[in-house]
């Protein structure tokens, strides 16, 4: 059994979401600038060179049929590796620059052990499955609180599937005879902001059969202290009012949630 | 050895083993599956215009996805570069034809019956509905239980059987048959990226094919690799991707060259730094096996690995760099002719930048954990993908005049060039759009509607423009006006010095650059002259002679005539397409109950027509291989050329050497797999299941018959009949042993000890499977072996390899081989 402990907010963690919103950017920007830059130059130059038939033949040294093929050197090669050299300081500084990102988002933020939720999420021909830490199941929605770094270990007991939710920029394989670890969280600022409960749409992203279209779940998240009442009148049984729910697209509002915990 | 028909009758199509009347059919072929790969996609975005609605069936549309997906990838983008290049590439390096004629013939027999195969798996209880990447678990019968899943997996083996062959002839082509004075930096470009393509496809495919093979043994004999948990699902990931990832590049490197050879003829300058950008290319073949894991980002591969293959990945974008710039540069103070193949090429150029772009995205393992599964991912290797092939369709227009020797009709070209970039860029960049939209599915978030309905606008533009290509080509061939030899100015390869179309032996005479530029050198003249050269310089006016003459060339130095024309490997093919038919339902068809020993075992038939087509294939198999041994089928070797480095190789032994690489690929992915699953499974859970004694006894029976084939060669070179007859059989009896020895272990184990390919008495059942799988790939390759050295017998008695015992030398090189890799499996299967 946890105990959870409310984790101080304002502290330097972000969410995965916000992790990723900031390097899509600074790749996005900057994948821009060089796509247009480097388009812009060939058409420019490729305008500017097109055959229009008045240009002397002086200095044109045309190739002709059966020649051994020679490459052209001078000032166009200079460029050529000065070219080179400037994308390859981009990209190695694009590598070392999202290594760091990637260092973050593995270890994930630094909390208090007993602050941590580990839900056990397994995939099948086509829903999902939540464990809790104490043994409690639900499928289709999963419940978890706010202010919380939830931990999942993805599996799989049929089929390869994936396991993600696009809004929470979270996703994990979930592969037979696998585990694999991710984590998220969502602050009670926006569980607020969105009246007191913020739900998350749930997709399976590896075609695992005939139902992957509509293999769909939810996370829900609530305030932290209804989510312990909830979670205190569950036990290891599974929950027979979420059970009927099976995955497409559960709609429990936090009443139900309550009726559940009481 | 039969004469060959006029290009006018039916008959010349079927037994030609002209590299050009090959090339021909590859780009038929290959456009027609884009026509049948299309109608899928078009299928798919129709099921997208309203995510609410449904018109296909969950099944349908993961079926229509998955065969889109495989006959996109492998029956058209590497088939339509394969036809340019057995049109070009031996022109290009001064070749008379490829160093294999026949096998190149069999190659296509097979990539067409292979696709036919496919075709055939739709009706078959619907094709495989698992994706392209066909991801395990979901690929074996408990999840894709129907009859046209195994028949598309065994399609795809076939298919990649034809490739190999035709991946060692290229190679041997290549790296044997350059005319003199060629040197291998000489190489024309698009020669240059098919090289690479080769390079990697000898590997690559090696891989698809154990994995292929693997599937087919899981789905055929019911063995139970890639529904173990121990790690199969995996198993799968790294082997599929371990080709999947170089495949990239395989499908765009002939491409590239097309690009490379197009930026040059259509501005009238030469490639800037071009050792440099064949260093690059040679890089991102090597680099391209090292980058396999990116696709794997979300498994639980750890962090360590992760980020060197981050590293290696977004590394893998630097030789591109300068590729792309060296083709933006070569441009620069050219005169640009905004021809239809230029506007393919250059648009070609920009899609790849594009595509380029969004994949260093990919390579950034945060980004790549939200990408994985999205349209992201869909839209960039669409634009990779299908944008390189953007270029190979500026291949086809610049080519046509030379393959057909008409011109076709440039406004038509223009209007298609539009409609395609137009419809190109609605559909994939409205991808990047909606891109939080999973793959595969069809029920997405209504939000994305907006983003799907134009990309659904922009297939059918884009599908429609390829009408136009059509209508352009057929009308043309039959009445545009005569290209002539040279119809661009600034052509340089060698295609252009001959007419259009070529004569069937391409060259008025030899041909040669060791002056530094081409030259047809006359060897040998009858009245004992002087060797003579004419001078080509390319142009139409000078391009006369006997260059224009169609006749099969004399060959003045030798005394045979090439031969052109073999009905052998259209049999050949159509047999093992009949075989591997009647494979896709021999599990559904015959039912084999194990009683106490093989007396008491039933096989029980409910469909006798798949097995019954599986016996036809065998038969015709066997009988159409012997036919091909005896046919008196002559491919004169070449006798001045560039073999860097390979000097001193003779042709068929480089060849062998090539097909044994790729074999090497093939059981080290099986002894791979072997390792991963039981390291998955704890190494020191298994021991060994059978008794080491037999193995023992099979490994110096096998190493024996190993100096038996040496004796065999030493009695062939000192013209000793009886000494060969001897070694050869007693190499035989050996063979046999062995295999009679294994049936002995196997028949123990099976009805003694209780193992058999899906079931373990003493522990997991993978274990078992793996010995089966295993041994029994090793068991093939000797009862392949021992057909070939039967023939060779045969062949001996008869009195064949007293003047000539290289055919006995080969039988050694694979026979040496097949011992080699007993040596690895003992240990693994008997020892340890």
């Amino acid at each position: 059994m946890i105990d959870p402990v409310i984790l101080q907010q304002g502290s330097d963690w972000r969410a995965q979401a916000e992790v990723f919103d900031e390097i899509f950017f600074v790749f996005l920007a900057l994948g821009t600038l060089i796509g247009t830059i480097v388009v812009t130059y060939t058409l420019w130059n490729v305008y500017k060179y097109r055959d229009d038939g008045d240009r002397s033949d002086e200095d044109f040294d045309a190739p002709v049929v059966g020649e051994l093929p020679t490459g052209q050197g001078g000032p166009k090669a200079k460029k050529l590796f000065l070219s080179f050299g400037l994308s390859a300081i981009v990209v190695i500084s694009l590598v070392v620059y999202a290594y760091g990102i990637l260092l973050y988002v593995e270890d994930g933020p630094d909390t208090s052990d007993e602050g941590d939720i580990e839900i056990l999420v397994e995939g099948y021909q086509f829903g999902w499955e939540y464990e809790y830490p104490n043994g409690h199941t639900t499928t289709g929605e999963m419940i978890v609180p706010a202010d919380h770094r939830i931990d999942i270990r993805v599996t799989s007991r049929d089929v390869w599937h994936n396991f993600g939710s696009s809004e929470l920029r979270i996703k994990s394989d979930a592969i037979p005879g696998e585990y694999s670890e991710n984590w998220f969280s969502v602050s009670s600022e926006e569980v607020e902001a969105q009246g007191g409960e913020a739900t998350y749409r749930v997709e399976c992203f590896e075609l695992c059969g005939a139902g992957h279209s509509a293999m769909t779940g939810q996370i829900t998240v609530i305030p932290q202290d209804e989510w312990e009442e909830w979670y205190a009148g569950t036990d290891s049984d599974s929950d027979s009012a979420n059970e009927s729910a099976n995955g497409t697209s559960a709609s429990l509002g936090g009443a139900a949630v309550e009726e559940v915990g009481a | 050895m039969s004469e060959l028909p006029p290009t006018t009758s039916v008959k010349r199509w079927l037994v030609t083993t002209n590299h050009k009347d090959i090339g021909i059919l590859y780009t038929i072929t290959a456009l027609f599956f884009l026509l049948f790969g299309g109608v899928l996609a078009l299928l798919l975005r129709v099921q997208l215009w309203d995510p609410t609605s449904q018109i296909l069936s969950g099944l349908a549309y993961n079926e229509a996805v998955t065969a889109h997906g495989l006959i996109m990838v492998f029956w058209f983008l590497s088939p339509f570069g394969f036809g340019f290049a057995n049109y070009f590439v031996p022109l290009q390096i001064g070749a008379d034809d490829l160093a294999f004629p026949r096998l190149n013939a069999l190659s296509y027999w097979m990539y067409l019956l292979s696709g036919v195969l496919l075709g055939i798996s739709f009706f078959q209880g619907g094709t495989l509905n698992a994706g392209w990447t066909m991801y395990a678990p979901l690929n074996v019968p408990m999840y894709t239980p129907s009859i046209g899943s195994t028949g598309a997996v065994l399609a795809l083996a076939m298919f990649v059987i034809g490739i190999t062959a035709s991946t060692v002839n290229f190679l041997t082509s290549i790296h044997h048959s350059r005319a003199e004075g060629m040197g291998i930096m000489d190489m024309p470009m698009f020669t240059w990226s098919m090289l690479a393509t080769v390079w990697m496809m000898l590997f690559a495919f090696a891989a698809l094919l154990a994995v292929g093979l693997i599937l087919a043994s899981d789905r055929v004999l019911g063995s139970v690799y890639f529904s173990a948990t121990e790690g199969g699902a995996l198993l799968w990931g790294h082997l599929f991707w371990f080709f999947g990832h170089p495949e990239v590049y395989i499908v765009f490197f002939p491409a590239l060259g097309v690009m490379l050879e197009l930026f040059q003829s259509f501005s009238g300058r030469r490639l800037v730094g071009r050792k440099w950008v064949i260093i690059a290319i040679c890089l991102i073949s090597v680099q391209s096996f090292l980058v396999w894991m990116h696709h794997m980002f979300l498994t639980t591969i750890n962090l360590e690995i992760k980020t060197l293959m981050m590293a290696t990945s977004i590394g893998i974008s630097l030789p591109f760099d300068l590729v792309v710039f060296s083709l933006i540069y070569t441009l620069i103070k050219g005169r640009i002719q905004f021809t239809t193949p230029f506007l393919f090429a250059f648009g070609a150029l920009l899609l790849f930048i594009l595509g380029g772009i969004t994949g260093v995205f990919l390579g950034a393992i945060v980004l790549d954990y939200e990408f994985r599964g999205t349209y992201w991912v869909v839209a960039h290797f669409h634009y990779v993908m299908f944008g390189g092939a953007t270029a190979l369709f500026g291949g086809a227009y610049y080519w046509f005049p030379k393959m057909t020797g008409k011109m076709y009709d440039e406004f038509l070209g223009k209007v298609h060039f539009i409609l395609f970039f137009i419809g190109f860029n609605a559909v994939y960049a409205s991808m990047f759009l909606g891109w939080e939209t999973p793959r595969r599915v069809y029920e997405y978030n209504p939000a994305f509607q907006i983003y799907h309905q134009i990309g659904t606008i922009g297939a059918f533009l884009l599908g429609f423009s390829f009408f136009i290509m059509f209508y352009n080509f057929a009308k043309s061939f039959v009445s545009g006006p005569d290209a002539g030899p040279n119809p661009w100015d600034y052509t340089r390869t060698a295609e252009w010095a001959v007419p259009s179309p070529p004569p069937l032996e391409n060259w008025p005479n030899r041909p040669s650059y060791a002056s530094g530029k081409l030259e047809f050198v006359k060897d040998y003249v009858p009245d004992g002259g002087p060797a003579m050269k004419t001078d080509e310089n390319g142009d139409a006016a000078t391009d006369g002679g006997d260059s224009h003459s169609t006749h099969i060339r004399e060959y003045p130095y030798w005394d045979k005539h090439p031969s052109h024309a073999s009905i052998w490997p259209l049999t050949l093919s159509l047999a093992l397409g009949v075989l591997f038919l009647g494979l896709s339902g021999f599990r559904d068809s015959v039912t084999v109950t194990l009683g106490e020993s093989v007396a008491t075992s039933a096989i029980t038939v409910s469909n006798p027509v798949y097995p019954a087509l599986m016996v036809i294939g065998l038969v015709g198999l066997i009988w159409a291989g012997v036919r091909w041994g005896l046919e008196d089928f002559y491919a004169p070797p070449t006798e001045f050329a560039e073999r860097w480095p390979f000097d001193g190789v003779e042709k068929v032994k480089l060849g062998m050497w090539f097909f044994l690489a790729s074999d090497v690929i093939v059981f080290g992915a099986f002894i791979s797999a072997a390792v991963f699953i039981r390291y998955n499974a704890g190494w020191r859970t298994w021991e060994p299941l059978t008794e080491s004694l037999p193995g023992l006894i099979n490994t110096f029976v096998l190493l024996t018959s190993s100096f038996t084939v040496i004796l065999a060669l030493v009695a062939a070179h000192r013209e000793s009949r009886k000494g060969l007859l001897a070694s050869l059989g007693a190499t035989i009896l050996l063979g046999f042993t062995f295999l009679g020895i294994k049936m002995w272990e196997w028949h123990h184990e099976i009805f003694e000890v209780g193992v058999t390919i899906a079931a373990n008495s003493h522990g997991d059942p993978i274990q078992a499977s793996i010995y089966y799988v295993t041994t029994g790939l090793h068991g093939v390759h000797v009862v392949g072996g021992l057909l070939i050295a039967l023939f060779l017998f045969y062949r001996a008695y008869q009195g064949a390899y007293m003047d000539d015992e290289r055919p006995v030398e080969y039988f050694g090189l694979y026979w040496h081989f097949v011992d080699i890799v007993w040596v690895f499996l003992f240990p693994l299967f008997y020892l340890f």
